[in-house]
């Protein structure tokens, strides 16, 4: 029995044990932060009372919206050569949701009440709205990646109860993402003394919805490569060029009313004269939405794995800036005071996020996400390569 | 807003000689050490040349805004505003997520970042000291009454009445009769506010009423959403029925590679 357990343990990546490593430090500073308290094992303060772990819960949702983006693809525009893509998207996004929540959990002051939200509703808040979308959400994700786990006990019955589902709790899912993506953006809103005006508007809420669009579709493209390297598993680049061909269409919205809001508020002056905070907003136009926007326009790239790759980390890196400057960098200092993390604080990140791809990996060695995919390499070796995990130092290049 | 807007502060600089009563008073009746009261200090340092120095402080505490961005803010409504306007701090609620600190523009809720669990502190006007017919603990104490409590109205008619009584001796502005679309602190003082240290404010309404146009506009979007994406799977579906048929076949397609 025990043998039986270890030889199946011996399927996993050897980089497993690394990430379990990791996770198990990154948990060991989040138990010293609630036993220590935030003073002590935190850098943010009066003057910024919100730090990185707020950045990563930010830039995370928006990574991860992918699971609702390609459900509306698929399902409600009936895109159906994407439908290979949605077990691991959606295995994505659950992970990148639970994450958050695990975060969250340490970033409150009473832990111990992190239920309050439930109970005690204040309609105004868009914390609150945010919390009761996130919270219901993620269980819309657990049941859309329950198939997976049904399918691998042979439960066909119960299979085909929940396929019947499946439209419903899409656009319910996609209803929830519409509102709590855009409300992440509202929630800057109230803060319009703190943040700087190049970010702050009333659109906020139109600019965090829609950019988590291609920001999601970035994630499915750079996952679908980075699988091919650590699984042997990938989208055929058929599908990973339709979905780059949906990205200047959303950039191009995006820069749009980016520009265009500034242009009414007539604030277009603070792109020249903000110091830091122009070269910022430069930065996640130019590098995030432009450039990839005239990679994607061209067809020879879309058709090129690396050229697609390339374009995706561009507008992932563009939308992970724009969360940061929202919540960190363009949050203007008083009294000169500024913050950066303490090294606590990134520990229980990376703690977190390699418990997160130890997860994913456990649950795509040993349940079938990858069923539609396309293996890339010779069934025969993509398993030596699977057990052996020969590949491993891949992960270091990500 | 319906609510009465009963008290209020005039917290006049020239007055204030810095010796903090009102600080320790605060910290007896809330019973918290003084580095956890809800009233400080502000000022200006000591500006000038010598022998020409001048230096001025105020106290400062929760302006109890009439529009609070705190009370929009908070997640679980432990940020209230009573019916007297007062804006309350329920401590059994609150879940120490620190959103009202960046809501509020003028810095007023603090957090008690040494405890293990934490949770906000902020001045509640001692409603506790107003039930029993009593005064805030600080403007009670004051020896030079630099904090003069009272009725709202009185309190700025007070203060426009000290700044037109002595124009020179005054810059001629009262701190809080519009910043954040009003509040129930009025400061007067000799010089500017910036100069201070107090935050300033161009918004002569509260970000909580942009934030309310959001948040109440929710869930119209989102029935929007979903009927949108309801139609529009009845309607592709409608169109493509043939499709639909065929992508039936590939889904139950038996996985080869386990």
């Amino acid at each position: 029995m025990l043998s039986k357990l270890f030889s199946e343990l011996k399927r996993l990546p050897r980089y497993a044990i690394l990430l379990a490593a990791l996770t198990a430090l990154g948990m060991t500073a989040g138990l010293y932060r609630l036993y220590a308290g935030l003073g002590a094992t935190t850098n943010m303060s009066k003057v910024f009372p919100w730090g990185v772990w707020i950045s990563f819960d930010l830039t995370t949702v928006a990574l991860s919206g992918g699971a609702f983006t390609l459900a509306a693809l698929v399902y409600v525009f009936h895109m159906h050569d994407l439908h290979a893509a949605t077990r691991p998207t959606v295995l994505f996004g659950l992970l990148g949701y639970s994450s958050v929540l695990v975060i969250l959990f340490f970033d409150l002051g009473r832990w111990d009440r992190f239920w309050h939200f439930i109970v005690y509703p204040n309609i105004n808040s868009a914390l609150f709205e945010v919390s009761w979308c996130i919270a219901i959400y993620s269980i819309i994700l657990i049941y859309e990646f329950s198939p997976v786990i049904v399918e691998r006990f042979g439960n066909n019955r119960l299979l085909e109860w929940i396929k019947k589902l499946t439209i419903p709790m899409v656009i319910a899912g996609i209803t929830l993402s519409s509102m709590h993506q855009s409300s992440l953006g509202t929630l800057f809103i109230v803060m319009s003394p703190r943040l700087h005006p190049l970010w702050h508007s009333m659109l906020l809420p139109v600019f965090f919805l829609l950019s988590s669009i291609p920001a999601g579709i970035s994630l499915i493209i750079i996952g679908s490569i980075v699988s091919d390297m650590l699984f042997g598993h990938s989208l055929s680049q058929r599908v990973l060029e339709k979905l780059g061909w949906l990205m200047p269409w959303f950039l191009g919205l995006y820069l749009a009313l980016k520009l265009g809001e500034l242009l009414v508020t007539e604030e277009l002056g603070l792109l020249f004269s903000s110091g830091k905070y122009s070269l910022l907003f430069w930065l996640e136009l130019v590098v995030g939405v432009i450039v990839p926007m005239i990679l994607f326009s061209i067809k020879s790239v879309r058709w090129n794995r690396w050229g697609t790759l390339t374009a995706a980390m561009l507008v992932a890196a563009g939308i992970v800036l724009n969360r940061f400057d929202a919540t960190w960098f363009a949050i203007l200092p008083r009294q000169g005071v500024t913050y950066s993390p303490h090294w606590l604080e990134l520990a229980l990140l990376v703690g977190v996020a390699s418990g997160v791809l130890l997860v994913f990996t456990i649950l795509s060695t040993y349940f079938p996400v990858f069923v539609e995919t396309m293996p890339t390499r010779k069934p025969q070796e993509a398993a030596v390569e699977a057990g052996r995990a020969e590949r491993a130092p891949a992960l270091s290049g990500d | 807003m319906s609510r009465n807007h009963t008290y209020g502060f005039l917290i006049d600089a020239s007055r204030c000689i810095d010796c903090r009563a009102c600080l320790v008073a605060c910290s007896v009746e809330n019973d918290v050490p003084m580095e956890h009261t809800r009233i400080w200090m502000k000022g200006t340092g000591v500006m000038g040349k010598f022998p020409d120095l001048q230096r001025y402080t105020a106290p400062y505490h929760c302006m109890h805004c009439l529009d609070p961005s705190c009370v929009s803010a908070c997640t679980v409504g432990a940020l209230q505003q009573n019916e007297d306007g007062i804006v309350t701090y329920d401590d059994k609620r609150c879940i120490g997520c620190r959103y009202c600190m960046y809501a509020c523009p003028f810095e007023i809720p603090n957090f008690e970042w040494d405890q293990r669990l934490a949770l906000i502190v902020k001045c509640d006007l001692c409603v506790n000291r107003l039930a029993e017919g009593g005064q805030p603990a600080c403007a009670a104490t004051c020896p030079t009454q630099a904090i003069l409590f009272g009725k709202r109205e009185e309190m700025l008619a007070l203060a426009h009445a000290r700044i037109e009584d002595a124009p020179h001796r005054y810059v001629n502005h009262v701190y809080g009769e519009f910043e954040n679309g009003g509040t129930s602190t009025f400061y007067i003082s000799p010089v500017s506010f910036e100069q201070m240290g107090m935050p300033i404010t161009d918004e002569t309404r509260s970000p909580a009423h942009f934030n309310r146009l959001v948040t109440h506009g929710t869930p119209a979007v989102a029935a929007t959403v979903a009927v949108a994406m309801s139609g529009a799977y009845l309607a592709i579906k409608r169109q493509s029925a043939d499709n639909a048929a065929a992508e039936q076949a590939s889904d139950g397609r038996p996985d080869d590679h386990e």
